[in-house]
């Protein structure tokens, strides 16, 4: 640095350090101590180490961390003697600051400084400067085959941890470069076995990675050539070794040698690309379209298919051991070679079959799928790989099954819900023809009093029961078990996702189930062709005669066959929810659409209809026109109100369905208040809700006209005036007498003859009403929520009250008739007492009250005037006013009048 | 931008006082450069307020010119200059190997203003020359070619010939 020419600055020169081969960069470290220092930097080693994988920061820090430990120690056991230069290193000459460092390093790093020296110094030295006729010494050869074994991470010692690395591969590497033919190198020369060329070709590949000089990119090049053909010499003989069949002779040997030197990916592709099973007559053999062949009439039956799957897992089952001979590594291979069985075998068995399934018919496509879905699922998951190994089975043959299914899972999906729309479409619009054709004309409703309660809860029970049965979309798909439909639905049963608890307790209903069907006859057809649905389909088939009346409005059963029909495409479906990810998600939602679908047919087109139908029934009747009212009941109510127990008693058949197929199995989130299949019920409840009401509101709106009917056609004059027949025309002439104290005028006499009355009991007219209208109010007990029910009894109550007060502004009482008139208002307070609603019960109280103002003797009229006065009586339901206007209502008012007015008003004419 | 206007300009100054006119996309080769360039706005800087470049001279700021204006359409280089770059190391293009042909005394010139102007392309061609240069030389002849005093014994210089024979070529 004396003269003036520019000289570099450190960072610099380290950064054309990095561009020096290793040997050029030990020169320079030859020039000066600082340029030492820059070439033994330990980053730079370092990095070279963990460029081919080699370095362990882990233990690096760990062995540094020791070393300091025992560094501590050592200085103070020797503080006295203390002869260490450690705490001034550059107070030294250059080579005892070395001696320094690597003596802090700890003992074993010492150790380690041995072995650095004895065996780079002695062993390679041989190696690299003899390498045109290389002599290997018997140990060498297994030492550089090693040499990435040995390698530990010391800070401090990168470079001499490099050092063995490069002292054993370095030469080997850049004669390899040199080579002009595939003969040249000493690799193939000093390494004679197949096994140690390879693994040789491994350990230069992994070392290239650390050569970063110029000419790196032609080196490398040339390596992998080298490699190259080195491995398609060993495929050769691996290939001839398969045509020989040579499992553990040459196959295996070869296997490994390819392994050793890059993973074998070659080998094991070309492995199962030769494989005999692809062309195996007996799987080529196997024809996807006998599954629809050998069905009965456009069915599907999945025997072939089983039978099918059977086969092929034995065959690779078997390979699964050969492949385990054949590869040190098994597992990859043998997955790879389940994946090509899947590409080439499997996924063409499944797709001819579904093709032609799809061509023929939609339902037998939908059982395919969801059959084959659970055979594939079944075969994968009884694969058996090679070693126990990490690879999750389960997952894997999820995945395996996922890949398969991947190309049509969006068509069945669609086909599924298409199919059970349609489906239900279809059910519907069958029924109504039917309806229509039979001339819903003639009907014979007549109310049997069952216990609706019992039978309703019998009929959900048994239902429950059916909706918790699995849904074995196909027979089963036992490895090697027998074929026979019966004796393999219980293992199917088990495997399936819903059978769990429910399985047992169905067993034995199902097994007695035949016997009861059989005796059903009719009702069996509509349902699905299923033995445990039988005791249900009896049920029903009970339940619908007994609701002959409705039929024409909606079907129970038209309900069961939709719920049925949902249930069997939710099941299958819901397999596809098992895989889980993307696909499970969309076969999940599909459910919640498929619940969706049922619920908007079921309700919008079948039961809405209906209810819209009974209330159009309802608003028509007119009780003048219909001939006979003998009967306890309004024909078209008592249908409607049967109508809200059908309506009820599928609700809860839906509410069940929910619980059971979609809560249950969580398809359906209960508490999620967006979740499409929840909204659809609220939907679905809410429009029953509405029907009912709007219904029960025109219901009341007939029981009311039938009330008034029946009191302005029954009820007779006389029935509160009995006198009438005599007095005639009495009471006249006395319009005027105003404030007038003597307004009384003699009609006693006839009055008091008539006044005894044989019967003190009600008039036959409220006898009726009440009956009538109890027996409707009776009726809804049970069929809808009780909130309902109370304000529909609260609004007849009350229309029924107003309709009494118009009845009774109609009429003429007499005293003697007041007495028939308390009973018939004890009557109806009576009833309504049954209601059990306090607001109601005012009213009549009221009106009990007020129809004793009928009772006063004419001559007390004072006292009436009282009782008329009294709001306090009337419970504040009636005001001075209208109770005024019912005394009006006395037949012997006129001559009254005048009395009960002075009465009444007295006090304010003294005033005046 | 660029398309609409006749190429903006970029004035640069040496420390001899010599003033350099350049596109402004050449300039930006430099980060240095480029990075004042934002700072202060191009419009700051005219033929009378040129960039100062105190510690380049003249000769060698022409030198450095040339080559930014050879390199003008080269991408823009990466940010990841780490152990990867390194492996990314390629051989010098033929231009760059004729333009490195000065010389020792201005390609360190060359290669200090590369550093000072911070441009990464041209300081590791740089760099590749002088590995270049130091190849296959001995200890003594590398200590000649970068003014090296030898600080060592000729016993410590042996045992770290020793040391790495390893390393030593065949």
């Amino acid at each position: 640095m004396l003269d003036s020419r520019p000289s570099l600055p450190a960072e610099i020169l380290v950064a054309v350090l990095d561009f020096l081969p290793v040997s050029d960069l030990m020169r320079v470290a030859q020039c000066s101590w600082r340029m030492r220092e820059m070439v033994y930097d330990d980053t730079r080693w370092v990095a070279r180490l963990k460029s081919m994988g080699c370095w362990n920061e882990i233990e690096a820090r760990r062995r540094f961390d020791e070393a300091r430990r025992r560094k501590r120690e050592a200085l103070d056991k020797s503080k006295a003697a203390s002869k260490q230069p450690a705490s001034d290193p550059p107070s030294h000459t250059a080579s005892k600051p070395e001696d320094t460092t690597i003596f802090d390093a700890s003992v074993e790093a010492d150790r380690q400084k041995r072995l650095s020296a004895t065996i780079p110094v002695d062993g390679f030295e041989t190696m690299t400067l003899e390498t045109a006729h290389p002599n290997d010494p018997p140990k060498d050869p297994r030492d550089v085959l090693e040499v990435f074994k040995n390698v530990r991470s010391i800070r401090g010692y990168a470079r001499q941890e490099y050092g063995k690395i490069y002292g054993a591969l370095a030469p080997f590497y850049y004669d390899l470069a040199r080579a002009q033919s595939h003969t040249d190198p000493i690799v193939f020369q000093a390494f004679r076995d197949p096994e140690q060329q390879a693994q040789m070709l491994a350990n230069l590949h992994v070392f290239a990675r650390s050569d970063w000089a110029q000419g790196w990119m032609l080196r490398e090049e040339k390596l992998s050539t080298m490699s190259g053909i080195f491995e398609s010499a060993v495929l050769r003989e691996f290939e001839q070794g398969y045509e020989f069949w040579d499992v553990d002779g040459r196959m295996r040997r070869y296997a490994h040698v390819l392994h050793e030197l890059n993973g074998g990916h070659a080998v094991v592709e070309l492995f199962i690309h030769k494989h005999p099973l692809f062309g195996d007559h007996e799987v080529i053999a196997a024809n996807s379209v006998d599954c629809l062949n050998r069905a009965v009439s456009g069915g599907i039956t999945l025997d072939p298919s089983r039978i099918f799957f059977e086969m092929l897992l034995r065959k690779v089952n078997e390979q699964a051991a050969i492949i385990e001979r054949i590869f040190p590594r098994p597992e990859a291979p043998f997955w790879e070679f389940v994946n090509k069985v899947r590409e080439d075998i499997i996924m063409e068995y499944t797709t001819s079959l579904f093709d032609a399934a799809h061509e023929r018919s939609l339902e037998s496509y939908l059982k395919a799928v969801s059959g084959l879905f659970e055979q594939s699922l079944l075969f994968f998951g009884s694969l058996v790989p090679p070693e126990s190994s990490a690879v999750d089975i389960e997952a894997k043959s999820k995945e395996m099954t996922m890949r398969v299914f991947e190309p049509h899972i969006d068509l069945y999906l669609q086909e599924e819900i298409d199919f059970f729309t349609r489906h239900a479409d279809a059910e519907v619009g069958t029924w109504e023809k039917r309806l229509s054709e039979q001339d819903a004309s003639v009907e014979s409703f007549y109310m049997s009093n069952f216990n609706r309660q019992a039978d309703k809860t019998d009929f959900l029970s048994s239902f429950k029961k059916v909706v918790m049965m699995p849904v074995s979309v196909l027979p089963s798909f036992p490895m090697g078990g027998s074929s026979s439909t019966a004796a393999a639905t219980k293992p199917a049963a088990s495997s399936s996702p819903n059978g769990s608890g429910a399985n047992t307790l169905a067993q034995p209903s199902r097994s007695e189930g035949p016997g009861l069907g059989g005796s059903m006859d009719g009702r069996r057809s509509p349902l699905p062709d299923k033995a445990p649905t039988d005791e249900l389909a009896a049920k029903a088939a009970l339940m619908a005669s007994r609701l002959e009346g409705i039929k024409s409005l909606f079907s129970i059963e038209v309900a069961l066959n939709l719920v049925h029909a949902a249930q069997a495409s939710l099941g299958r479906v819901a397999q596809f929810i098992k895989l889980g990810g993307q696909c499970g998600e969309e076969a999940r939602e599909q459910c919640e659409a498929i619940f969706v679908v049922l619920l908007r047919i079921l309700g919008t087109k079948h039961v809405q209809p209906g209810f819209e139908k009974a209330v159009a029934h309802l608003s028509q009747y007119n009780p003048r026109e219909v001939s006979h009212h003998d009967q306890s009941g309004v024909a078209p109510l008592v249908q409607f109100i049967e109508l809200v127990n059908v309506g009820d008693l599928i609700s809860q058949m839906i509410e069940v369905f929910y619980e059971q197929q979609l809560a249950g199995p969580k398809i359906a989130d209960k508490n999620d208040f967006l979740d499409p299949a929840g909204l659809a019920k609220k939907k679905w409840e809410q429009m029953l809700d509405e029907s009912v009401a709007a219904g029960l509101n025109k219901g009341i709106d007939v029981l009311m006209d039938e009330v008034e009917y029946l009191q302005g056609s029954t009820q007779l004059p006389t029935d509160y005036h009995p006198e009438l027949e005599s007095t005639n025309g009495s009471a006249n002439g006395n319009g005027n007498g105003n404030g007038n104290g003597n307004g009384i005028v003699g009609t006693g006499g006839g009055f008091s003859a008539a006044g005894i009355v044989a019967d003190p009991g009600p008039t036959a007219t409220a006898t009726r009403i009440v009956e009538l209208v109890s027996s409707h109010t009776r009726m809804l007990v049970g069929t809808t929520e009780k909130t309902m029910l109370d304000v529909f009894n609260g609004e007849v109550g009350l229309r029924l009250f107003t309709a009494v007060c118009k009845h009774l502004k109609r009429q003429r009482v007499s005293t003697a008739g007041a007495i028939k008139l308390i009973a018939d208002m004890n009557l109806y307070f009576e009833y309504i007492r049954t209601l059990r609603n306090p607001d109601l019960l005012a009213y009549f109280k009221a009106l009990r009250e007020l129809s004793q103002i009928y009772l006063i003797e004419p001559r007390h009229a004072k006292e009436m005037a009282t009782v008329i006065a009294d709001g306090d009586r009337f419970g504040g339901v009636f005001r001075a006013e209208e109770v005024y206007e019912y005394a009006q209502r006395r037949a012997d008012w006129y001559q009254v009048k005048n009395r009960v007015e002075r009465a009444m008003y007295g006090l304010e004419c003294s005033l005046m | 931008m660029a398309d609409a206007k006749p190429a903006p300009k970029i004035w640069v100054q040496s420390n001899d006082s010599a003033i350099i006119e350049l596109d402004r996309q050449v300039a930006e080769r430099s980060v240095l450069i480029k990075n004042l360039i934002e700072d202060i706005g191009d419009e700051g800087i005219t033929a009378q307020n040129p960039i100062p470049i105190p510690n380049v001279n003249e000769a060698v700021l022409r030198k450095v010119v040339e080559w930014c204006e050879h390199h003008r359409n080269d991408p823009p280089q990466t940010q990841d200059d780490d152990n990867d770059a390194r492996k990314k190391t390629t051989e010098i293009e033929e231009w760059d190997q004729k333009f490195m042909q000065v010389d020792q005394e201005m390609l360190f010139e060359i290669i200090l203003a590369s550093n000072y102007l911070d441009i990464k392309p041209l300081l590791d061609v740089g760099c590749k020359t002088v590995a270049n240069m130091i190849k296959g030389k001995s200890p003594e002849e590398i200590r000649k070619t970068f003014n090296i005093t030898n600080d060592f014994t000729p016993e410590e210089e042996e045992q770290i010939r020793r040391e790495n024979e390893w390393a030593e070529d065949r």
